[in-house]
């Protein structure tokens, strides 16, 4: 099952992951190699049906409502590439525009 | 207890490997603040190195990529933590794949770890750095991280002690992510000792992740006097036909040893073994894609400038500061979560999964009670020569890859060389017995002539 | 062509806990930008989350508030997509399996009368940041204080048919919840936020028309503007021959008008899958019975409840229920001696005025104006001169009702000398009056009333004046 050209460009832009047009051809290439070779676990029987499996506690642990932050040995501002007046900032929002998902905001 | 001048020493003596990612005199003036606030321990003054995908206060945490150079975490690991709790020192960051993403610290964005005794090979990775320093006798012991095999991989390429814990065993809180449900802080050491001590003391509940299980600390078990009553299964899936004669020539040494000492030895299958990698590359992406997308350059790390609005910065900072393997993988992961993929890959690969997991649990279960294999498919491979196909690269976990899904825990130990080419021998055992998996590590360790000709 | 409106809400609240939903970071709101913040909901390499315990109970309530099954294990999962609020790129949310299911509200459609909402789930997840957009120029401002506050996401069904009716839910949910105590359920200060999903088709027609989703509503009066103009639009372009595109409207105020978000180039792919950081969420069975025992008698029950015990009418009980605290008091007066139709209108009038002006703080104790309702009954003082008092008890916090009547000189007057005193004085001073009301202009007599309460300076029991009046004008 080979992917498309199309379909990694609608990937990368997915991942917000930019890809030279140069570079698209190979990278095409690879990723439907890797997709043929992992597919092949469709084949197996019992794959439709099994219960899905991941490691770890069976349930989580509750945390008790108290105010605890962790301390930071650096601040907002000091890791903040771009920082002003206690906001982080980023270039205006062009292609995105003011909400994006169901946690978004506008103003 | 090593003085901090003998680890500069030694460390100095590793320098063209390319295993130490800090700068030696920021790691001998670190040391020497730490010694003077290092509380006494049972780690006492080891000077450990630690991989540079693990949060640390006293230097910085690049993971092996430009998307994080220069990074300062503000927090530590509990790892970490618990590692100066025990009185050890933090001897500087190691190299790595990128987000630990490879089988051979060949792709770090800061150049690749040379193997210890031959430099124009691979340490194996991605905890590689960690592995090379171990083997070339710069430290005692150093913290690695394991998603698909990435300490007992190189730990087998270098001819050293590795230890990947059951998931679950050892908080990830400051491990910085690549496969949530498959990431666990290992340990590389000289010796069995040295690793499971370490092991010991940074293990244990942690409410800061809430996949650590709620368990006290691990405890180290006395070295037995042989293996008398253990049954030690070996999987036919992991002794194909077209096995390296030089690794089956170590391992079957190691068989009879095993019998020697006193363990009942027993064939055994694991009938799903060949759908372990293709699994692994379909859930180890998917999580790592969502994982990666904090890297944005919004809030911390390098910011590629100059960009007229914030989609334009994610695809610089993202373009520009992650190496091919990551982008790759996490392209691969994009689509198969994607609407329309996720049943069949996804989801499916959780299912295969489950799969993998009920084949350890069934062998376990009939009166088994460690697993012995090959850790790798070959010795140690040439620079250059995998890097050409990335499922090439994929298939070195072929036997270490496992353990991870499974969540079980797995040690290898040197059994052996070829050409002086270091062999590994992989022991798994059942979640959370670690303690029988050291026994029995133990007292190979004092029976195989680890370092001799096969 | 006759169009029915389609509409479905998807509301978002804040659940009151002390510290965030992954995070033992404050919740407090208006603390400096950025400075409830950690490793956790900043979004930085190796942090991890953990579970609020607290948050999940009161989402719990919430669920049974709402009559929702609520299920016992249930699985959080990411929702992957970009935004600079947004610090791990992945929201924490519940998809396949959420917390609860399959639930109803009660409400009053002012079309269709009580109708019931389904709500087909509840689930639980961690807020975004906040994006501020011109505070500085050519930039957006982030601010990641509100980054995994908890919030309860109530999703319900294309149940409502008009804009009317979606407010009318709306403020019956909010009435629910805040019985509830999960939610402080502010639409203005974002504690609860609301996004529509809208379409209309003809009438008869069962199949649904394509929706397009509205946001950036943030009040109760822009809920019914926004759909209003949304539907309308649809309508009119549906008539003209067009087709409605699936897009995100966003309401905006200034300009009364909805209009589309830029179009993405794909529609969103959110790539849900089990959040591999936490373990199942599991209910003890334990906290579905607290869950039931912290839900206070709701507003339904209590309205019927009001409207039997208290012989109330049913818009009085409705007023008086709008607000579980304003319910409380007036019960309070109500035990504390008070007649209940007097007690009701009181807190209907004077006490939810006073509350009004002063944000909500309610200045008299019902003890207090259970005694003052008692002096208007027995006739010590009249009812305007009641409101005085009223005032000056809101005012001072203290006194008993008597003494300051006594005070402010209003103890009403009821003696006959007194009164006729002033009866008379009056009629002497207005003899053209007094001819017209003779000649037949009985409608005058509530002057004379009036001129003895302004010559008596209130005091004058205004329930024996008139026919005191009527005796000595001979009528």
């Amino acid at each position: 099952m080979s992917v498309t050209r199309q379909e990694v460009e609608r990937i990368a832009r997915l991942a917000e992951l930019h890809v030279d047009d140069a570079a698209l051809p190979v990278l095409t290439e690879q990723m439907s190699r890797i997709l043929d070779y992992v597919s092949q676990i469709a084949a197996v029987p019992g794959t439709e049906t099994v219960q899905p499996f991941t490691p770890g506690p069976a349930a989580l642990r509750y945390r008790i409502d108290d105010v605890r932050p962790v301390p930071l040995a650096l601040t907002p501002a000091q890791l903040a590439p771009a920082f002003r007046d206690g906001f982080f900032l980023v270039p205006r929002l062009g292609a995105f525009d003011a909400t994006a998902g169901d946690g978004g905001d506008t103003e | 207890m090593t003085s901090i001048a003998e680890t500069a020493s030694t460390l100095a003596g590793a320098a063209s490997l390319n295993a130490l990612l800090t700068p030696l005199s920021e790691v001998t003036a670190s040391l020497t603040e730490q010694a003077a606030r290092a509380p006494a321990g049972p780690l006492a003054g080891m000077p450990v190195a630690v991989k540079d995908n693990i949060c640390t206060l006293e230097y910085t945490t690049s993971c092996g990529s430009r998307i994080l150079e220069g990074y300062r975490s503000p927090f530590e690991a509990t790892a970490i933590t618990r590692l100066k709790a025990a009185g050890a020192l933090i001897a500087g960051k190691t190299n790595c794949d990128e987000f630990a993403m490879g089988s051979s610290t060949e792709h770090s964005a800061f150049g690749r770890t040379m193997h210890p005794t031959d430099p124009s090979r691979v340490p194996g990775g991605s905890s590689g750095g960690s592995a090379a320093l171990v083997a070339a006798g710069a430290v005692p012991a150093a913290l690695g991280s394991e998603t698909g095999g990435s300490v007992r991989q190189p730990a087998s390429f270098c001819g050293i002690v590795g230890i990947k814990p059951t998931y679950g065993r050892v908080s990830r809180y400051g491990l910085v992510a690549f496969g949530s449900s498959l990431d666990q802080i290992g340990v590389c050491g000289r010796t069995v000792s040295d690793a499971a001590r370490v092991l010991a003391a940074i293990s244990g509940r942690d409410p800061m992740d809430s996949t650590c299980e709620d368990r006290d600390p691990f405890q180290l078990p006395a070295p037995p006097e042989n293996l008398q009553g253990f049954v030690i299964g070996i999987p036919k899936e992991y002794f194909p036909p077209d096995l390296d004669p030089g690794v089956r020539r170590a391992c079957e040494r190691v068989i009879r040893l095993l019998k020697d000492l006193g363990a009942a030895v027993r064939d055994v299958s694991l009938p799903h073994t060949a759908y372990a990698i293709p699994t692994y590359y379909i859930i180890a992406p998917a999580e790592a894609s969502s994982n990666l997308a904090r890297y944005d350059g919004v809030r911390y790390g390098p910011r590629f400038n100059g960009v007229p609005d914030v989609r334009a910065l994610y695809q610089s900072t993202r373009g520009k500061g992650f190496g091919a393997e990551v982008r790759r993988r996490i392209l691969v992961g994009t689509y198969v979560l994607s609407a329309g993929y996720y049943d069949a890959y996804y989801r499916r690969a959780q299912r295969m999964r489950a799969l993998i997991a009920q084949d350890f649990r069934n062998v376990f279960d009939r009166g088994v009670d460690l697993l012995f294999t090959p850790s790798t498919p070959t010795p140690a491979f040439k620079a250059g020569e995998k890097t050409g196909d990335p499922v090439a690269m994929y298939l070195a976990d072929i036997f270490t890859v496992t353990a991870n899904l499974a969540g079980i825990p797995g040690l290898t130990l040197p059994i052996g060389r070829v050409d002086g080419l270091p062999i590994g021998g992989q022991l798994l055992a059942p979640a959370f017995l670690e303690d029988e998996m050291l026994e029995a590590a133990f007292t190979l360790e004092r029976a195989v002539p680890g370092t001799d000709e096969v | 062509m006759s169009w029915e409106t389609v509409i479905g809400l998807e509301t978002h609240v804040q659940l009151r806990t002390r510290s965030k939903m992954f995070c033992g970071c404050s919740t407090a709101f208006g603390a400096p930008p950025n400075t409830n913040v950690c490793p956790v909901c900043l979004g930085l390499p190796g942090a991890l989350p953990t579970v609020n315990g607290y948050a999940i109970q009161l989402a719990v309530r919430a669920a049974l508030a709402l009559r929702c099954q609520v299920h016992l294990r249930s699985i959080f999962a990411r929702k992957n997509y970009f935004y600079p609020d947004l610090p791990k790129g992945y929201q924490i949310s519940q998809y396949e399996e959420p917390l609860a299911t399959d639930g109803q509200l009660a409400y009053t459609s002012p079309e269709r009368g009580a109708v019931s909402a389904t709500i087909v789930r509840l689930h639980v997840e961690e807020d975004a940041g906040k994006s501020v957009h011109d505070r500085v120029p050519r930039s957006t401002a982030i601010d990641l204080n509100r980054s995994g506050v908890p919030l309860a996401e109530i999703v319900t069904g294309p149940d409502f048919r008009s804009p009317q009716e979606a407010r009318a839910y709306l403020l019956a949910l909010k009435e629910v919840l805040e019985y509830a105590d999960v939610s402080d359920c502010d639409l203005e200060k974002g504690s609860l936020r609301v996004d529509a999903n809208v379409s209309v088709r003809r009438v008869g027609e069962t199949a649904l028309g394509t929706k397009t989703e509205v946001k950036n509503i943030n009040s109760f009066a822009f809920v019914e503007k926004a759909l209003t103009l949304e539907r309308d639009r649809q309508i009119a372009t549906l008539e003209a021959g067009g087709r409605i595109e699936q897009h995100t409207m966003l309401f905006d105020a200034k300009a009364n008008a909805v209009r589309p978000q830029r179009t993405k180039e794909e529609s969103k792919d959110y790539r849900y899958f089990p959040e591999p950081d936490l373990p199942p969420l599991v209910v003890p069975e334990q906290w579905i019975a607290e869950g039931h025992a912290a839900l206070p008698e709701l507003p339904a029950a209590r309205r019927e409840r009001f409207a039997t015990q208290y012989g109330l009418p049913a818009q009085d009980a409705a007023v008086l229920v709008q607000s579980r605290v304003i319910a409380d008091y007036f019960e309070t007066t109500v035990t504390a001696g008070a007649d209940a139709k007097p007690a009701a209108n009181w807190v209907m009038g004077e006490v939810l005025a006073d509350a009004k002006a002063r944000a909500g703080t309610l200045r008299v104790t019902p003890e207090r104006l259970a005694r003052l309702i008692e002096l208007v009954k027995d006739g010590t003082v009249s009812h305007p001169a009641a409101k005085q008092v009223f005032a000056a008890m809101a005012d001072n916090g203290l006194g008993d009702p008597h003494a300051i009547a006594e005070r402010l000189g209003l103890i009403q007057v009821a003696d006959a000398g007194a009164l006729t005193g002033w009866v008379e004085e009056v009629l002497a001073g207005h003899p053209t009056e007094v001819a017209r009301y003779r000649k037949g202009e009985t409608k005058l007599l509530p002057f004379f009333v009036g001129q003895v309460m302004k010559v008596s300076k209130g005091k004058a029991d205004p329930t024996r004046v008139p026919s005191l009046v009527k005796e000595r004008l001979g009528g």
